[in-house]
């Protein structure tokens, strides 16, 4: 039995989908089933980023109407195995799915695979009640900014309201030379601030636009730094432990600053 | 002269930022606006003004999560000189 991992944030645009496509092809990668489920009804992309648009032929909405069966309506990555994908209707308004018929999905997939990803609309969007009906565990998503942790905290609220005991963060898109220059929000403001556990944090990568370009998540391509971050919290997910590692400046001149500061 | 500080000094936006987090969390938290923030502080800090001694705008106030709920913070900074009245 598998358990239901709601991907989701407070503000929108902060890279959900984009880590439920890399940790679920991670997750795939590290010998798990994994089935993802796109919940942003009606602005569906989850297909778009894995590179599946194309097969795409039932979704969620088809399986709840039945018009076709729940194993019917899985799209199956072919680069790894254990990989499949539950689309979302584009036709569809967030509210058609009821918090009930997402349980019930939810509820199914969670006997044949070892994780269900649901990737949700932004927390202040409606639907995202939906999207997180079925799940026992969540992920949340922020960037370093002042409106994105903002809304992270609401989203916390709501979801503990909900019942959901299980609540973890990524942060995303942090750039570790802004972090040196004191441009940025710390880790660690972040996580003294919405007290809750880290579960990993991705820097700023190019390499995520031309992933999305290709439609090829991240992690198949190895050695990137967003590649690697993703790698690691998937392991996390299985329970390995492993240390979240300080990032590296990549910013030469910053280094040479500190190694001056340090051998005066 | 630190060498480092003449390229740093100016920047230090992520402390405003996390300052501007913390006020706007413990609003969004209570519920309520700037002003009953501001009123309660300013209560709670009459009151133990009568024991020590503050500086008003000293006092800080926070909402921390701890677990499924809320911890009230109130930070009055003490030290010797302001002995109990
Ligand atoms: N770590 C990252 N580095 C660079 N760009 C990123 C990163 N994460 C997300 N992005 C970009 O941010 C945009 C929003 O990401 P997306 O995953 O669609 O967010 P959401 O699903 O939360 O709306 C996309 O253009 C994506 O390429
Ligand atoms: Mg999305």
């Amino acid at each position: 039995m598998g358990k239901v991992i709601v991907i989701t944030s407070g503000k929108g645009g902060v890279g959900k989908t984009t880590s439920t496509a890399n940790l679920g092809t991670a997750l795939a990668m590290i010998g798990k089933t994994v089935v993802m489920v796109d919940a942003d009804i009606g602005l569906r992309n989850l297909d778009v980023v894995m590179g599946l648009e194309s097969r795409v032929v039932y979704t969620s909405m088809d399986v709840i109407e039945k018009r076709c069966d729940l194993d019917k309506a899985l799209v199956k990555d072919r680069r790894v195995e254990n990989l499949m994908l539950l689309a979302a209707s584009q036709r569809n308004r967030k509210d058609d799915i009821k918090p009930e018929q997402m349980r019930e999905v939810c509820e199914k997939l969670k006997q044949a695979f070892d994780f269900v990803l649901v990737d949700s609309p932004a927390g202040i969007e409606q639907g995202f009640h939906n999207a997180a009906a079925g799940a026992e565990e969540a992920v949340i998503i922020t960037t370093p900014d002042v409106s994105a942790i903002r809304d992270a905290d609401r989203i916390i609220g709501l979801l503990q309201h909900q019942g959901i005991e299980s609540i973890s963060l990524v942060l995303n898109r942090l750039s570790p030379t802004l972090v040196k220059k004191r441009d940025m929000i710390s880790k660690n403001d972040i996580l003294d601030i919405l007290n809750i556990d880290l579960l990993g944090v991705v820097p700023e990568d190019t390499g995520v636009i031309v992933s999305t370009n290709r439609g090829v998540p991240l992690v198949h391509n190895d050695g990137s730094p967003g590649a690697d971050a993703y790698m690691r919290i998937a392991r996390r997910m299985t329970g390995q432990r492993i240390p979240i590692p300080e990032m590296r400046d990549e910013n030469f001149f910053s280094n040479l600053l500190n190694w001056f500061s340090r051998n005066k | 002269m630190n060498f480092r500080s003449i390229f740093t000094r100016k920047s230090k936006s992520s402390n405003i930022a996390t300052q501007r987090l913390q006020l706007v969390l413990t609003q969004d938290r209570f519920e309520v606006g700037e002003d009953s923030m501001k009123k309660l502080q300013f209560e709670l800090t009459e009151v133990l003004a009568k024991y020590f001694e503050f500086t008003m705008n000293s006092v800080k106030m926070s909402l921390k999560r701890e677990g499924n709920s809320y911890v009230l913070m109130a930070d009055f900074p003490y030290n010797q000189s302001n002995k109990l009245r």
